[in-house]
């Protein structure tokens, strides 16, 4: 009897050759990032190193409440879930804390203002390790970061003192407050995300208002997906600049940066198209954040062990994410932020009325 | 128009050259801080820090177990050669890079004539320091 190898068909080999290709595609940029990015390969062999090390040497004693490996499962656990949140808030133009303190917050009894103070280095991060890729590509526009940083650092410093003031003044009731406060806003993000989504990639402004025109808030940079450079002009400074100085409050409050919005503000109101405002506002978020940080670490509140792992992952992920976003389009990415928002908001609602009203919300 | 024509400006590129170097030498600093802190030469035990903090401790409960008091202040500059004063002081140098990088930033825009921005780049840079030294606080 003769024996046939099966043959497969035209459509398998097609899909086969298919995959083979995505993948060597992927290799080649993975590859292409290493040359270009050195300093990452170094960085991420030394985190990989020391926490080698720290597992090996480690001279930390067991509590009542933590094994050793418990703790370094804690620091390692951190650092890669940083790294994740930080490439997809890159991609998305958002803060990572707006993932960060949410879950933080509504999964865990870590106190809120340690969950805040953390929430703000990994808002941070991220957008400060990209700021040099997104300066050098132009995708983040000077003018209009600069013009945005005076409102919203004088948000964020205003906010952050106000977060501590109320935290020392309500207590465990002004916790839940925060809590309940903070899903309420998530819900507000993720309707934000939901609408705003996929319309307004390069928005055309149909007038100019003078003040926008006084400052020269236009702009162009090169879009790899369409193979050439994009000019747009930008308008409504004057709401957009007020705008951030609520924006920075928000942020300094309650330790998530408001990336989210930020994007939003400056795509739906100053009409910056997508790319820019996810940019910009990485950059934006970066100097609000670095202004609201201080009062909580010089309160004590920025336990630095505990938010060492989120830095580091964010700085890995920060710069992954800034290379990735010249090259893919951010709308999958929104999907599942959306989904994480809901579940966290959620979550917090349930825990901010049991800690702020004694309500208690069953399986929640 | 061609890709090279989209050059960015010299002010954007030396804030975030300042930024991008001065948080990998913050994360180099971090690095060190904690292995340190597992290896045992702490301010305050690694140990102590994450318990309390797993076990949903207040921010004054921690520091009254730990020192007595809330810090109230760079605390980690006199503990520098501690783990976790090295891993503080790593964070606190990556995100103070921003004032230096915005002022320099701004003395660019400054040569080139650019008075608008060069002067909102100067308060951006000064309400952050504002921030960095604690001119406003509670109480």
């Amino acid at each position: 009897m003769e024996h046939r190898q099966p043959q497969p068909d035209v459509a398998q080999r097609h899909e086969f050759g298919g995959v083979q290709r995505k993948r060597a595609k992927r290799r080649g940029i993975l590859w292409a990032l290493v040359l270009r990015v050195p300093e990452l390969s170094v960085l991420i062999i030394l985190i990989i190193c020391g926490y080698i090390v720290m597992a090996v040497f480690s001279k930390v004693h067991a509590t009542q409440v933590l094994s050793p490996l418990s703790m370094w499962l804690i620091i390692i656990g951190s650092f890669l879930i940083s790294t994740v949140i930080a490439i997809i808030a890159v991609i998305a133009g958002i803060g990572g804390g707006v993932m960060f303190t949410p879950i933080m917050l509504g999964f865990t009894s870590i106190d809120s203002l340690v969950v805040r103070a953390t929430g703000l280095v990994v808002a941070m991060f991220g957008g400060l390790i990209s700021s040099g890729p997104f300066m050098k590509t132009k995708l983040a526009n000077l003018r209009v970061t600069y013009f945005c940083a005076v409102p919203i650092t004088i948000g964020a410093l205003t906010g952050s003192v106000s977060a501590i003031y109320l935290h020392d003044a309500l207590g465990a009731k002004g916790d839940g407050a925060v809590r309940l406060s903070l899903g309420i806003l998530m819900l507000v993000i993720a309707y934000f995300l939901f609408t705003g989504g996929g319309k307004t990639e390069y928005p055309e402004p149909k007038f100019i208002d003078r003040f926008s025109l006084k400052l020269g808030i236009s702009g162009s940079y090169w879009e790899e997906s369409l193979g050439q450079v994009v000019e747009y002009h930008m308008v409504r400074a004057l709401l957009g600049g007020i705008l951030f100085i609520f924006l920075g409050f928000i942020g300094g409050f309650f330790g998530m940066g408001g990336g989210a919005f930020l994007t939003g503000t400056l795509n739906l109101v100053m009409l910056a198209p997508v790319k820019v405002a996810a940019a910009s506002s990485g950059v934006l978020l970066a100097i609000s954040d670095a202004t609201a940080i201080w009062t909580y670490l010089t309160y004590g509140a920025l336990i630095s062990i505990l938010a060492a792992p989120w830095m580091l992952g964010h700085v890995v992920g920060g710069i992954l994410g800034a290379h990735l976003l010249i090259r893919i389009r951010a709308g999958f990415v929104r999907k599942v932020l959306i989904l994480i928002l809901l579940v966290s908001s959620a979550k917090l609602i349930a825990r901010g009325l049991e800690g702020a009203f004694g309500i208690h919300i069953p399986f929640l | 128009m061609e890709k090279d024509q989209a050059k960015p400006p010299l002010a954007g590129v030396i804030y975030g050259g300042i930024v991008y170097w001065g948080v990998l030498v913050g994360s180099l600093i971090v690095i060190i801080g904690s292995v340190l802190a597992f290896l045992g030469d702490n301010f305050v035990p690694a140990s102590y820090w994450l318990s309390t903090v797993w076990q949903g401790q207040s921010v004054s409960q921690i520091w009254q177990g730990a020192t007595g008091s809330l810090p109230m202040g760079h605390w980690y500059l006199s503990h520098l050669t501690t783990g976790d004063g090295l891993t503080a002081l790593g964070i606190a140098l990556a995100v103070f890079s921003v004032v230096p990088a915005l002022f320099l930033s701004s003395a660019v825009l400054f040569k080139e004539r650019d008075w608008i921005y060069g002067s909102l780049a100067c308060v951006a840079g000064v309400i952050v320091m504002i921030g960095v030294l604690g001119l406003i606080s509670v109480g």
